[in-house]
């Protein structure tokens, strides 16, 4: 690879790429992110090259790996560019079916495409799905075009343009006046203006200066920092070289989560390309400044995506959070200025500098400019990563894009902001994603999450889960993150057991309380999020377990138990059968029971009784109890 | 080297002045010394059984051989001694690969730990003791890391990797079931490996493939919510 030592170069490689690209070849984009891995796609991708090579259509056709396309739960995702169409769940035996059909001009394989749920109408091409119609797309709208192995895709796009504009045309001061305008704040979930912290890092004392990447995305639930690094790491490089250059730093991090080994191994790939290119070490395209990047994985702990805790990770140490009378912008790594910001953040700079601070403010609403990347799962249709301008109500995301709750059940909640966020009833759907308005009704915009829950969901488990995780994920360095969550835990296991009792609910909020103010650092003062919104929105949920132990829900095991209604039950044997404890009785074409004594309450029979019987009921334990009682005796008798 | 009809050989070996001789430590640097106690242990491993009437070379390095025996025993279990100690030498080259490839880099700890992690598929014990006096950091500060990140093992792993992923969107699409499921057809806990070193069996809180939820993943392969039967024939792949 030769080195660009100008922006003419770099020009120049882009206009020889450019050239070199035959139009008139067909690509198909087979999406590689993780997701899509788990369904098979290399295989697919190596059938797809196979196919085309046997049919000896190398100078039509070509495939291309790449990253995310964001419909997760439709893939493996395959784009046949430049028509844009769309094929959802791709098998390695569709193959050579839709190269025959590319083969016929225009034809598409109708089994593959979108259809309408509910008109049944076909939809080809991908702007025109409505999970993608109403998403507005500027970070992952390169993903299908890129494979993020290769540099030269990301240099045909106009990647590094912005770096060498910066360079050449701006000087440190306007990239920073620029940032600063376009009001683009940090993605991680603070919502803290990057600019600021930039300027606070600049001009804090010491050197060197360091810039770091928080890819450590510990939200379970969360995905989008992943697919964005996997799919188009060169933006994120980008965004952290032209950020390094207005603070003045010349060493970078990348500080990744090991758990995605596609990441790290697709960023290591994009360090070393950049660097061949002369994208990073010593006089980057000619201009003098030096900035050097280097990857550290993340070893799985929750609180180490925490700013202190990330930079004492990166000296080697065990990543715990350090109390910040100063922040880390101005003594983080080794006591050194250190600007440490989300994936997304880095990943907008290069928009804001090629596009303009008046474009980005195009976008979303009054200070919360800009896109935002949410990974919208849990029950809804379309699972998958959505990026949408800050301001879009849920009820668009969760409707409109996500289609709604699959089986036709009922909303319930969402949940944002992972462990530290929220949730949010069905009454707060149309308020706006941004991050003020998140936070004033008591959750918080998070790295991006955004969890849907319907009617079968138990806002209590959901309260016990989050708090189990943080549990597990507090460092113990302070008492009241340790403490609190241990207690808060065991209250909040009792009452899903059945066991609470009045004044539980009033020792949550001033556990909460005291966390809040008294935590040393964000894990903690938000560790109690997840029990007072749910406390907030649904109270009655907890009050029905304390006082009537009863789940609404009839998710809480000790208190919920399974009846077949002999009325309804055919004797079909499909729940026997697929009993794990063999708890049902009942030979087939009988009436079945519930054994309640080997009953484990896992809810397999209340899945498989087909819809048309729906003989299986969750009712409260104590009716099936004081039944099974009430017959002893009669037996007794 | 590996079979008892060579000993004679060995035994001829000895006697030369080629032996492994001990040679003061100070007359050598810290890297040096670590070089010579490396090769020492080599041959350790390959003379074993016939140099345990030199006391000099033995008040050395029984320390490591023991701890090495014990450790070997376990995973792989290896019951001859030598086997043990040549298991140990291959443990400890390897992680003197891994510490070269990070320059000795202190502040690399947590990437060398994970590098050594990934290497073995658990930290053992000689490998962190070596890490420990290469690098020159404290034994308690390396046990702090690797008890306080859960992608570190103290304990030996199985040859596969079963993970059920217990994310939020997997809870609410019912990943506790699976969990159950998948401990039953596993007859172990999750943080448990099986008698037979076959499987380890863990949770893990985010795999990042929520559509597929709930989600059980061994080694690389991802399965979206098997039943109990489905499991079983799952497992039976992976031998």
């Amino acid at each position: 690879m030769a080195k660009l030592h100008s922006a003419k170069d770099l020009q120049n490689l882009k206009q020889y790429v450019g050239t070199h690209n035959d139009p008139s070849v067909t690509c198909i984009a087979v999406c590689s992110g993780t997701g899509c891995q788990a369904y098979h796609s290399q295989d697919l991708a190596d059938a797809f090259t196979q196919e085309i090579a046997s049919r000896g259509l190398q100078k039509k056709y070509t495939v291309r790996r790449t990253g995310c396309h964001g419909f997760c739960e439709r893939g493996p995702v395959v784009i046949i560019l430049p028509d844009e169409i769309c094929y959802l769940d791709v098998n390695s035996k569709d193959v050579p079916d839709i190269l025959s059909q590319l083969l016929k001009e225009d034809k598409v394989v109708e089994r593959l495409i979108y259809k309408e749920t509910e008109s049944g109408q076909a939809i080809a091409r991908q702007e025109e799905i409505p999970f993608y119609k109403h998403q507005t797309r500027t970070l992952l709208h390169d993903n299908r075009l890129i494979d993020p192995q290769n540099i030269e895709d990301y240099i045909a796009l106009g990647g590094y343009s912005a770096l060498a504009k910066s360079l050449s045309e701006l000087d440190p001061q306007k990239v920073m006046q620029m940032v600063m305008d376009a009001g683009l704040r940090g993605r991680g979930g603070g919502g803290f203006p990057t600019a600021v912290k930039w300027t606070s890092t600049r001009d804090a004392p010491g050197d060197p200066k360091y810039v770091v990447v928080n890819a450590d995305e510990g939200d379970p639930g969360a995905y989008m920092n992943r697919s964005l690094l996997e799919g188009n790491p060169h933006s994120v490089l980008e965004g952290l070289i032209i950020g390094a250059f207005a603070i003045g730093a010349h060493q970078g991090y990348v500080y990744v989560r090991q758990e995605y080994p596609l990441a790290v191994q697709n960023t290591a790939i994009a360090i070393r390309q950049a660097h061949e290119r002369g994208l990073l070490g010593k006089d980057i395209l000619g201009s003098g400044f030096d900035f050097d990047v280097t990857i550290h994985r993340g070893a799985g702990a929750f609180v180490s995506g925490e700013s202190s805790a990330l930079m004492t990770a990166l000296e080697g140490k065990v990543g715990e959070p350090k109390p910040k009378y100063i922040h880390t912008s101005v003594q983080g790594i080794d006591g050194k200025p250190s600007a440490l910001d989300n994936v997304e953040t880095w990943a907008n700079v290069p928009l804001i500098i090629n596009k303009g601070v008046d474009w980005f403010k195009s976008i979303g609403s009054e200070g919360n400019y800009g896109t935002k990347i949410f990974s919208l799962v849990g029950k809804v249709n379309n699972t998958g990563l959505v990026e949408v301008p800050l301001g879009t109500t849920l009820r668009e995301i969760v409707f409109n894009i996500g289609g709604g709750i699959p089986k036709g059940k009922q909303f319930k909640a969402v949940q944002t902001g992972g462990p530290s966020g929220g949730c949010i009833p069905a009454s707060l759907l149309d308020t706006p994603v941004d991050f003020d308005r998140l936070t004033a009704i008591g959750s918080m915009m998070g790295s991006g999450g955004i969890i849907v829950m319907d009617e079968d969901t138990c806002m209590v488990d959901i309260a016990r889960y989050f708090i189990d995780f943080l549990c597990g994920e507090s460092c113990g360095k302070c008492v009241p993150c340790r403490e609190g969550l241990s207690q808060m835990r065991r209250i909040l296991e009792n009452i899903c057991m059945g066991e609470g009792k009045e004044g539980d609910i009033e020792l949550l909020e001033e556990i909460a309380s005291v966390m809040k103010s008294a935590s040393l650092c964000a894990l903690g003062t938000s560790a109690a999020n997840p029990v007072l919104s749910t406390i907030k929105y649904f109270r009655d949920e907890y009050e029905a377990h304390i006082r009537e132990k009863r789940c609404p829900a009839g998710i809480c095991r000790e208190i919920t138990a399974y009846y077949i209604d002999p009325e309804k039950c055919k004797g079909c044997g499909i729940c026997a059968r697929n009993c794990p404890v063999e708890a049902i009785g009942g030979a087939k074409g009988e009436v079945h029971e519930i054994d309640q004594v080997k009953c484990t309450q896992c809810g397999t029979c209340f899945e498989m009784c087909p819809e048309r019987f729906s003989a299986v009921v969750r009712v409260p334990r104590h009716q099936v109890q004081s039944a099974a009682d009430h017959e002893m005796e009669l037996h007794r008798r | 080297m590996s079979t008892r009809q060579s000993y004679a050989d060995f035994d001829l070996k000895i006697k030369e002045p080629s032996v492994p001789v001990l040679i003061e430590p100070h007359e050598y640097s810290t890297e040096d010394r670590h070089e010579l106690l490396l090769k020492e242990l080599e041959l350790f491993s390959e003379y074993y059984s016939f140099i345990l009437h030199e006391p000099e070379l033995v008040g050395r390095l029984n320390s490591f051989a023991e701890k090495a025996v014990q450790h070997c025993k376990t995973p792989s279990r290896i019951n001859e001694p030598e086997d043990a100690v040549r298991q140990m030498v291959k443990e400890l080259i390897g992680v003197d690969a891994i510490l070269k490839k990070h320059h000795y880099d202190k502040n690399a700890l947590i990437q060398i730990m994970l590098d050594i992690q990934g290497h073995n598929n658990w930290l053992p014990k000689c490998a962190i003791m070596w890490t420990a006096e290469r690098l020159d950091v404290p034994l308690a500060r390396i046990y702090h890391i690797a008890t306080f990140y859960k992608s570190f093992s103290l304990t030996a792993h199985g040859s596969h990797l079963v993970q059920v992923c217990c994310g939020t969107a997997c809870h609410v699409r019912g990943s506790q079931r699976l969990l159950e499921n998948v401990a039953k057809v596993l007859k172990i806990e999750p943080g448990q490996t099986d008698d037979d070193l076959r499987f380890t069996f863990s949770t893990v809180n985010c795999l990042g493939c929520c559509a597929l939820g709930p989600v059980v993943a061994v080694d690389k392969d991802y399965y979206s919510n098997p039943s109990v039967e489905e499991l079983e024939q799952i497992f039976d792949l992976y031998k």
